[in-house]
C-alpha cells in the first residue's frame, strides 16, 4: 500500500532534515504505527504520503501513485484525519460531513451514521465552531472515513481525548482494519501503538531506528522486568529492575534480604522501555 | 464543475456567516451616504444661474431685478461673458432672456453637457414659475444651448464613481480573498480540503466566484444610486466582472507567497496603492505620464468614466474588457501553479 525509500524532508532549504533518509513498506491490511515523541518528523512524514507537503527527495508510492506527481483522483480511496482538528467552525457538524461528502467520486457514509459512531449525534446541528477540542478531534476523525478509505492515515488519533472516547476511537480503528482498510497511524502513545498496530517505527530526530511488531520487539529487547516498592529508611521507594543486567539483580537481593518490600510484582518490558533502550530517549 | 458549485456554495454560506461581505456591503452605503450628503449634484436645490438679460428697458430691470433677488444668480451683460463665467464654474448653468422680435420671449439655456432630461425638465419649470409670472403679457419659448455638445464632463458625484469602482474592485480582489485563503490556512480546513479528490484551481475559483458576487453587489447599488438608471447595466456589469476577477486572481497571486495574512500585508498593500496611484491622473489631467498607464487600474478608471459619459466609448471599454478578462486568466493560471506548491506548506 504504501512505499518509502531514501526519504528526506527540510522544511526550509539548507536547514535541518525534519525527517532523514526514511525508508519502510506498509503491507495492505495492516496497522502500521510510527512512535516516537513529539517532534519526532511523524506529522512531516504523513504529510508527505498525502501530498501536503512536497516530494523533495526519495521516493513514495502510495496505493499504487507516485507521489513525485499524485493523481487528485487517488484521494477517493484514502482518508486522512489530523492532528489538529480542522473543520469549519461556522458550519454545523453535519454540514461539515455533508459538504465534504460531495467532494467524493465515490459512494459516502451517511453524516449521521458516523457523527452516531462518535457520539456526536447530538450536537450534529450544532455550529462545530462551539464544540469542545474533544469534540472538533472526533469530528475530524469521522470525517475521515467518509469515502470508505482503503488506506487510512490518522496523526495522533488518541490524543487529547479523555480515556473512554479514546478506548472507542481505538475500537473503530481496530474494526475498520478488520473490514479490511490498511491503517497509517501516528502516536507518541506506547499503549495506542502496542495495542492497535501490526508493526510499528521507532522514529526519533526524523530517523527511523527500527521497525518490527510490539511483540518480536518485547521477546527481543524486553526482558523481564520486577518492579519493587520497599521502604527505605522511613520513605517508600519504587523501583524498576532487570532480572538480566547483573546490577539490578544484585540490587534486588539487597532489598528482598533487609525484608522491608511493600509491593513488588514482575512485568513484561513497555513499548517505552525498550524504545528508551534503543533510541536512549524516552516518548515525552 | 460540480464540487466548484459545492465548494462556492459553502463558501458564500460562509461568507454570510462572517463579517467581511457585510463590512464590503457597509463600505459600498457609507461611500453612497457621503457621497449623497456631501458632495452635491450640480443641480439640486441652491443651483446657481448665471444669467444674462438681452432685452430692451423696462423689462430688462424688471427681469434682471428679480433675477438677482435669488441668492445664487450673478448677471452679465454679454453673452460671452456669460459663457466665460460658465467654463469657470462648471456647476452653474446659464440663461439667457431674449426677445425674438415679434414679442415672445425665449429663454435659451446654456447648459455644461452633462444634463438629464430630469434636470432640463427642473429648470424650464422653475422659469416657468418664477419668470413669467412676474411679466405678464409675453408668449414665452424655452430652448436649450449647450457648450459642449459632447461633453466629457461629469456631475460631480459621478466623477468620483470610476475610482470607487477601480478601488472596489481593486481591494476586494487582493485584500479580501487573500484574507479568505489566510483564514482558511488557520483553520487547517485548506489541508482536508488538499486530501479529497478536487483540484485546487477549483478550490480557488470558488473564492473569485465570491469575490465577483461581492463585487458585483458592490458596483451595482453605488452606481444605481448615484448616477441613475441611464447607465448601461449590462455593460457594467460585464466590466465589473472582467476587472474583479483581474483584481482578485492577482490577490491570489500575491498571497501565494506568503503563508500569513500578516507577512502578505506588506505585499498587498504595495499593490494597492499602485491601484491607487492613476487617480491622480483622472483628477488633475495634466499629469499623465506614460509609466502611470502601466498600471492596470488607469484603464479601468477611464473605461469606467466612458461607461457613465452619456456618450461614452463602448468600443473602448469592451477592449479593456476583453483585456483584463485575457490578464485574469493568466494571473490565475499562474497562481494555480504557484499554490499547487505552496497551499498547504
Ligand atoms: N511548518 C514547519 N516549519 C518548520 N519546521 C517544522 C514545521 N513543522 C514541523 N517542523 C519541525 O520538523 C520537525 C518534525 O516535526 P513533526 O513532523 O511535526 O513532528 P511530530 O509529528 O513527530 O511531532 C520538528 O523539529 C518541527 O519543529
Ligand atoms: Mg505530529
Amino acid at each position: 500500500m504504501i512505499n518509502v525509500n531514501g526519504l528526506y524532508h527540510a522544511y526550509e532549504k539548507g536547514g535541518p532534515f525534519a525527517v532523514k533518509n526514511a525508508a519502510f513498506k506498509v503491507e495492505k491490511g495492516e496497522i502500521f504505527g510510527f512512535l516516537g515523541p513529539s517532534g519526532a518528523g511523524k506529522s512531516t512524514t504523513q504529510g508527505i504520503l498525502t501530498g501536503l507537503l512536497p516530494l523533495q527527495k526519495g521516493e513514495v508510492t502510495v496505493a499504487g501513485c507516485d507521489m513525485k506527481k499524485p493523481k487528485r483522483e487517488i484521494f477517493n480511496k484514502i482518508g486522512v484525519s489530523f492532528e489538529q482538528s480542522n473543520v469549519y467552525g461556522k458550519l454545523t457538524a453535519r454540514e461539515n460531513l455533508n459538504f465534504y461528502s460531495k467532494l467524493f467520486d465515490v459512494n459516502t457514509v451517511d453524516a449521521g451514521t458516523l457523527l452516531k459512531l462518535v457520539g456526536l449525534d447530538h450536537v450534529a446541528d450544532k455550529k462545530a465552531g462551539e464544540f469542545s477540542k474533544g469534540m472538533k478531534h472526533r469530528l475530524t476523525f469521522v470525517r475521515s472515513m467518509l469515502n470508505k478509505p482503503e488506506l487510512w492515515f490518522l496523526d495522533e488519533p488518541t490524543t487529547g481525548l479523555d480515556p473512554a472516547i479514546a478506548s472507542q476511537i481505538k475500537d473503530i480503528i481496530k474494526e475498520e482494519n478488520n473490514k479490511g482498510t490498511t491503517v497509517f497511524l501516528t502516536t507518541h502513545n506506547m499503549f495506542v501503538a502496542d495495542e492497535l498496530c501490526d508493526r510499528v517505527a521507532f522514529i526519533i530526530d526524523g530517523e527511523i531506528k527500527l521497525i518490527d511488531s510490539p511483540r518480536n520487539l518485547k521477546l527481543k529487547y524486553g526482558e523481564k522486568m520486577v518492579s519493587v516498592e520497599h521502604n527505605e529508611d522511613g520513605k517508600l521507594v519504587k523501583e524498576q529492575l532487570s532480572l538480566i543486567i547483573k546490577e539490578d539483580q544484585d540490587r534486588l537481593k539487597t532489598i528482598i534480604s533487609r525484608g522491608n518490600i511493600e509491593i513488588m510484582h514482575t512485568k513484561e518490558a513497555t513499548l517505552e522501555e525498550i524504545f528508551i533502550k534503543v533510541t536512549g530517549r524516552g516518548l515525552k | 464543475m460540480s464540487k466548484l458549485w459545492t465548494t462556492f456554495l459553502k463558501d458564500a454560506k460562509l461568507s454570510f456567516n462572517g463579517l467581511y461581505f457585510y463590512i464590503e456591503i457597509g463600505l459600498a452605503f457609507i461611500f453612497v451616504a457621503v457621497m449623497l450628503f456631501v458632495v452635491p449634484e450640480n443641480f439640486e436645490s441652491g443651483q446657481k444661474i448665471n444669467a444674462f438679460v438681452n432685452l430692451d428697458e423696462p423689462i430688462k430691470s424688471q427681469i434682471e431685478e428679480q433675477i438677482t433677488s435669488e441668492d445664487d444668480s450673478l448677471l452679465y451683460d454679454s453673452r460671452t461673458a456669460l459663457e466665460d463665467s460658465l467654463e469657470k464654474d462648471r456647476s452653474a448653468v446659464g440663461i439667457e432672456i431674449k426677445s425674438n422680435g415679434s414679442g415672445e420671449i425665449i429663454y435659451d439655456f446654456v447648459l455644461q453637457g452633462y444634463e438629464n432630461d430630469r434636470i432640463k425638465s427642473l429648470l424650464k419649470s422653475t422659469v416657468e414659475g418664477e419668470f413669467l409670472s412676474s411679466i405678464p403679457g409675453f408668449e414665452s419659448s424655452v430652448s436649450y444651448d449647450v457648450l459642449e455638445p459632447d461633453s466629457q464632463r461629469l456631475t460631480d458625484r459621478a466623477n468620483i464613481l470610476p475610482i470607487y469602482l477601480t478601488i472596489n474592485v481593486g481591494l476586494m480582489g487582493l485584500f479580501i480573498i487573500a484574507a479568505y485563503i489566510f483564514l482558511d490556512k488557520d483553520e487547517g480546513v485548506i489541508k482536508a480540503y488538499a486530501v479529497a479528490p478536487v483540484k485546487i484551481w477549483q478550490y480557488l475559483a470558488a473564492k473569485m466566484l465570491i469575490m465577483l458576487l461581492m463585487g458585483l453587489i458592490t458596483s451595482i447599488i453605488p452606481v444605481l444610486m448615484l448616477a441613475g438608471t441611464d447607465v448601461n447595466f449590462l455593460l457594467l456589469i460585464v466590466m465589473v466582472s472582467s476587472f474583479n476577477l483581474f483584481g482578485s486572481a492577482l490577490g491570489l497571486f500575491v498571497s501565494s507567497f506568503f503563508d500569513s495574512m500578516v507577512k502578505a500585508m506588506g505585499g498587498l498593500y504595495a499593490a494597492v496603492m499602485l491601484m491607487v496611484l492613476p487617480s491622480l491622473s483622472y483628477f488633475a489631467p495634466s499629469f499623465n505620464p506614460a509609466w502611470i498607464k502601466v498600471f492596470p487600474s488607469y484603464p479601468m478608471m477611464f473605461a469606467f468614466r466612458e461607461l457613465l459619459l452619456k456618450n461614452g466609448d463602448t468600443g473602448y471599454i469592451w477592449m479593456q474588457t476583453v483585456l483584463f478578462l485575457i490578464l485574469a486568466l493568466l494571473v490565475f493560471f499562474a497562481a494555480n501553479l504557484r499554490f499547487k506548491k505552496t497551499l498547504t506548506v
